[in-house]
């Protein structure tokens, strides 16, 4: 079969069998794409650091007759995160890119929004300053992938909150004013509100230079890392070590 | 129903939890194993017996041991002032090869793995603090390998340690980045030993 080319994230590797890789690509060409890289645990000399998660390659990978796996036949490293310091919170802010990717993604479907998304945030994502393209990532790939409710208005009543408080609870789809507001919801401040609509109007870039501590938006963080875990259904790993980072 | 006896089937399972052995490999030793005599099963079983019972981590540097202190550890002749973090005890052999290095180990049992969920506290890390802070030391080289997961350890571990007021470094990047420098080979371990830069 025909060699394809594409650019694509490197988003994880699992070990398979003595010396190969598992290989989970989000390539451009056709979305979450998993293939094998033989001999790619032993002899490093043909992938090099091509396969450390989050690297933006350009690949060649080839389908297989009536095989699920692709094959990996080279990558090209065209931006690799370890060409800048990998501090700590960068590792978990790149490992949480990482595993939204993996688990909100499905399989064989292209989709250049998300990548041109990807390729900026990471572009962005470099030192110890974590807090703007993570909160950007997670607002974008939640709309993106259709989750994000209309955030100016109740769900229970369609009344605006612009102007008003608003609340989010783990278990309901929307935001909701004082007066609908379940028992245990959490407040989304009128400020985040308005960074998210914001960041949907500005390219990340635009977001970068100013100062952005843990505290600014992380009501809003908190709403979309519900939300996103109420669709796939499980807990994020990262989530909960992003949290831990003082 | 298997097509297998009820021990043979046991066996099998327990081979396919070793990593790189799928079924038919399993299988293929099962049947090994049941072909080979009495004797050198009885020594197989006994060898992996003991290996648990005899082997544990050295209470100083957490490499495998048989005797507490490890080799290294209790080693008059090795420079106790001077410490190589690796992540894993097999990373050890591979500073070994190289002849060059008379210093003594610390291992740390994994790196930090987001994806994972190990965090620095999942890592043998506070008896290394520990082993830093009697002021025995001079210089601690960190020599986790050249992936994301190794960078991020060893920029957490250098933000650590530096703050014990000691000599930090890192090895040189001889090793190809994303590799594992088990399979470096002397020469390029040796050099990256001597190109390491102070953090
Ligand atoms: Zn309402
Ligand atoms: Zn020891």
């Amino acid at each position: 079969m025909a060699l394809k080319e594409s650019e694509a994230i490197v988003l994880r590797t699992y070990p398979l069998r003595e010396a190969d890789l598992l290989v989970t690509l989000f390539t451009r060409l056709e979305g979450k794409v998993r293939a094998v890289a033989r001999s790619a645990k032993k002899s490093r000399r043909r992938f090099g650091g091509a396969l450390e998660p989050l690297t933006f390659v350009r690949a060649y990978y080839e389908d297989r007759e009536r095989q699920e796996l692709a094959r990996l036949d080279s990558c090209e490293v065209l931006e690799s995160p370890l060409s800048s310091e990998v501090s700590y919170p960068r590792a978990i802010a790149l490992g949480h890119v990482a595993e939204l990717l993996d688990e909100l993604l499905p399989e064989r479907e292209a989709n250049d929004a998300v990548f041109r998304l990807v390729v900026a945030v990471l572009a962005r994502l470099r030192g110890t300053e974590v807090w703007m393209p993570i909160t950007y990532f997670e607002l974008w790939m939640t709309r993106l992938m259709g989750y994000l409710p209309e955030l100016s208005e109740c769900i229970a009543c369609g009344r605006t909150l612009n102007g008003g408080r608003a609340f989010f609870h783990a278990l309901a789809d929307g935001l909701m004013c004082a007066a609908d507001k379940r028992l245990a919801s959490s407040e989304i401040s009128a400020e985040s509100r308005g960074l998210a609509a914001q960041m949907f109007r500005a390219p990340v870039e635009s977001f970068a230079g100013a100062p952005w501590p843990k505290a600014q938006a992380a009501d809003l963080r908190k709403f979309l890392l519900q939300t996103l875990q109420r669709h796939i259904e499980k807990k994020l790993v990262t989530a909960a070590m992003l949290e831990k980072i003082s | 129903m298997s097509k297998f006896a009820e021990p043979m089937v046991r066996l099998i399972d327990e081979l396919k939890k070793l990593p790189g052995i799928g079924s038919k490999t399993a299988q293929r030793l099962a049947f090994h194993i049941l072909r080979s005599s009495d004797d050198d099963a009885e020594a197989l079983a006994a060898a992996v017996r003991d290996v648990k019972a005899s082997l544990r981590l050295c209470t100083i540097c957490n490499n495998i041991t048989d005797v507490d202190l490890c080799v290294y550890c209790s080693s008059a002749t090795r420079n106790q002032r001077l410490i190589c973090v690796v992540e894993e005890p097999t990373n050890i052999a591979a500073i070994e090869k190289t002849k060059h290095f008379n210093g003594v180990y610390h291992v740390l049992h994994g790196s930090i793995s987001p994806l994972h969920g190990v965090g620095p506290e999942q890592l043998r890390i506070s008896n290394l603090i520990r082993r830093v802070e009697g002021g025995q030391v001079d210089e601690v080289i960190l020599a986790t390998n050249p992936t994301v997961e190794g960078e991020a350890t060893a920029t957490y571990l250098s933000g650590q340690l530096r703050r014990a007021g000691l000599k930090v470094t890192r090895i040189a990047m001889g090793i190809p980045v994303g590799s594992d420098i088990e399979y470096a080979d002397e020469i390029t371990m040796l050099k990256s030993i001597e190109g390491r830069r102070e953090l």
